[in-house]
């Protein structure tokens, strides 16, 4: 049966979390990653007001680790990510530092885009990650990574991770019919968290299918449980060895929620567009707490060490705070340098310098046919 | 030194062919690239000699084509994609305006992408309304973007190599009715740099400053004039972003009497912001107030009899000229 919102509400709450088909060792690291992305998201979310010090959009995304967490075990240095406005978790799933992080919400020259880019729209080239606040042209810009990839027989994947608003956009399926043709290295990672900002996915599209409707392109979907990190572990790690293989194009859409509102830490709860009974029951199976269950009913962490982590990532986060308040604000002396680059070495190498002023004027033009 | 004439379109076709000699990194990008016709002779042969990989027929979505070239510009590659009409790019504006553009700028310097965008502009036999818009003024109001307009095949050739071993990405604007026309071209790959503009005739009394399809009825403007004892001096920027605005204020600054002809409207375009530029430092030693030939702010008609009315010429420049050294 196709997942759906509707079909995993009617299910109930998730119970079949399986550590022990990963082992101790990656589930403790999954723990570890989620844990840690979601304290940072709630420390900035608390310093967001009244301090005002981060003047930027910022999509938080507590509620949604699982994929960046499981992203994180599963990618190389060399593989590319794209996402999108709610970035956070995607920075982190390429081993992005996360105080260089800080320091770009908090405008500063430190930080990973030099405070030009901000949450939305931040970058890390050095890991390979990209975003970018316009939805799918991230996608499609993972597509020609992929192909990059594929001419240039390098081993390395291209990965978009994208929210299902995504899926509106023409951009979207212009991409998924290429990677389904060509075949490139590619994986499409939907978070689907049923909102396009407040817009139901049944509200825009007619039917919520989208992997049934990306087969028939070429591209092998898989629909999960988006909350189970195990679940989500395990299938991205299979789609990325299918991937790497070169046997084609792969999505996976895990099916998530985010706790907050779109945007911002203010509650958008007043457009009235979901439920508190949704929201609960995407509470009651958070992904940290249904790892955190099982974790304790395999006597695979304690109490004590759950603790030490926590003391860890606190002390992690302090120390982000610090360096991006105290870093300095970025100074322009020429924008033209912003924008292009200085110098064009390849070229330098490649051509001479020629020139000539020459045109002969006693010509008509090209006479134009049908074609 | 041996005479070279080679048409517009063979020396596109000559760079491109020479950058995927030089560097295995160069790919063209395209719909129908890879046909025997080429693009109207710009890809001929080009499939044959490097392969389907290297010169890829692309599906008709112009939006995925750009950004997609951007994608395989990050993994080191540097794609030529070409689009017939301009306006076809235009589902490409995301990726151009949103991404492309701004894309060293938003990594803070730390990521280029150095992507070429042919753009060919239809003129003439009924194009009509959606296969004859220019749009140079669009792209050059984007920071992050270069664009070039190549009036002769010489420029064709240096400025498209330039273009593709370059660090930025580069929009650059072929006129359709410039390609069967033949310059002195050397065989070598050689550049010519953005933002240098080119004297085509020394002149003293008006400068024309003309940008590409508008070069030629320029020059010969310039020849009958000289015939009647006026000197006309013809600039070709060859590229609007960056813009050579030193060499149009050191031509106006001798002359005194501006004109600029644009292959484009009337309003807001490029014309206006060269006059602007030479108003700004040298309005009040002007002899006459500079004049705008350009389109008018019309959609290209279709019927033969007003494309005649519609595309300005060789008599409107004369009639300018004449205006600005009597008036």
């Amino acid at each position: 049966m196709e997942l759906s919102h509707k079909s995993i509400a009617l299910a109930g709450d998730h119970t079949s979390l399986d550590p022990s088909s990963v082992g101790r060792d990656t589930s403790l690291k999954l723990y570890r990653q989620m844990l840690r992305l979601r304290r940072m998201e709630e420390a900035l979310l608390a310093e967001y007001h009244p301090a005002d010090e981060m003047r930027c959009p910022i999509h938080f995304c507590i509620g949604q680790e699982a994929v960046p967490a499981a992203l994180s075990l599963l990618l190389g240095r060399d593989d590319f990510l794209f996402s999108h406005h709610r970035s956070h978790g995607y920075f982190f799933a390429k081993g992005a530092p996360m105080r260089e992080l800080f320091a770009e919400i908090y405008g500063r020259e430190s930080g990973a885009s030099g405070g030009m880019a901000g949450s939305q729209d931040i970058s890390h080239p050095a890991s390979n990650f990209f975003s970018g606040a316009i939805l799918s042209g991230a996608v499609s810009i993972a597509v020609g990574a992929a192909m990059g990839f594929q001419l240039q027989k390098s081993g390395h994947i291209s990965v978009a991770g994208f929210g299902e608003g995504a899926t509106d956009e023409g951009a979207f399926w212009e991409s998924v019919n290429h990677a389904g043709n060509k075949k490139p290295p590619m994986l499409f990672v939907i978070e689907n968290n049923r909102y396009a900002t407040f817009s139901d996915q049944l509200k825009r599209q007619e039917r919520d299918n989208i992997c049934e409707r990306v087969r028939p392109f070429g591209v092998g979907a898989t629909q999960i449980f988006g909350n189970d990190v195990v679940l989500v572990w395990q299938t991205l790690a299979a789609e990325i060895q299918r991937v790497r293989n070169g046997e084609g194009a792969a999505l996976v859409e895990a099916y998530t929620y985010r706790w907050n509102s779109h945007v911002g830490p203010e509650d958008d709860g007043f457009n009235h567009y979901r439920s508190n009974e949704e929201i609960a029951f995407w509470k009651r199976n958070c992904p940290i707490r249904l790892l955190q269950e099982k974790l304790f009913e395999l006597v695979w962490i304690s109490s004590e060490e759950i603790a030490a982590i926590e003391e860890e990532i606190a002390q992690e986060i302090a120390g982000c705070f610090e360096f991006a308040k105290t870093a300095r604000f970025p100074e322009v002396t020429d924008w033209t340098r912003l924008n292009f680059a200085s110098s064009s070495p390849l070229a330098d190498r490649l051509l001479a310098d020629e020139e000539s002023m020459n045109f002969n004027p006693a010509q008509s033009e090209a006479k134009l046919a049908p074609y | 030194m041996q005479e070279r004439p080679i048409s517009y379109a063979e020396a596109i076709c000559e760079a491109t062919d020479q950058a995927m000699q030089l560097c295995e990194k160069v790919i063209v990008l395209g719909q129908l690239v890879d046909t025997p016709s080429g693009i109207f002779g710009t890809t001929t042969g080009l499939a044959d000699k490097y392969g389907a990989d290297r010169v890829q027929d692309f599906p008709v979505s112009e939006n995925l084509m750009t950004a997609a070239a951007l994608g395989t510009a990050l993994t080191g590659m540097r794609p030529v994609i070409c689009h017939q009409r301009l306006d076809f790019m235009l589902y490409s504006l995301d990726a151009v305006a949103n991404w492309l553009a701004l894309w060293r700028f938003k990594s803070n310097g730390k990521s280029g992408v150095p992507v070429t965008i042919r753009a060919i502009v239809g003129k003439g036999w009924g194009q009509g309304p959606q296969h004859s818009k220019s749009l140079h003024s669009w792209f050059a109001h984007l920071p992050g973007l270069r664009v070039a307009m190549p009036s002769t095949a010489f420029d064709a050739k240096g400025l498209l190599l330039e273009s593709i071993f370059s660090e930025d990405p580069a929009i650059f604007i072929e006129g359709r009715g410039l390609f069967s026309m033949r310059e002195h071209v050397p065989e070598k790959p050689y550049r010519v740099r953005f933002g240098k503009c080119a004297i085509r005739r020394v002149g003293t009394d008006v400068t024309i400053v003309a940008l590409g399809a508008m070069v030629p009825p320029a020059l010969r403007a310039a020849a009958s004039l000289e015939a009647e004892g006026i000197s006309v001096e013809v600039l070709d920027p060859r590229t609007l972003a960056p813009l050579d605005r030193q060499g149009i204020l050191e031509s106006v600054s001798k002359t005194r009497r501006l004109i600029v002809a644009e292959p484009g409207w009337h309003s807001f375009g490029a014309a206006a912001e060269i006059v602007a530029t030479a108003t700004e430092s040298l309005g009040d030693r002007l002899l006459h107030n500079p004049i705008r030939i350009a389109y008018p702010d019309s959609h290209t008609p279709m019927s033969m009899a007003l494309e005649a009315k519609y595309y300005p010429g060789e008599p409107d420049l004369v009639a300018a000229v004449k205006r600005a050294v009597s008036e």
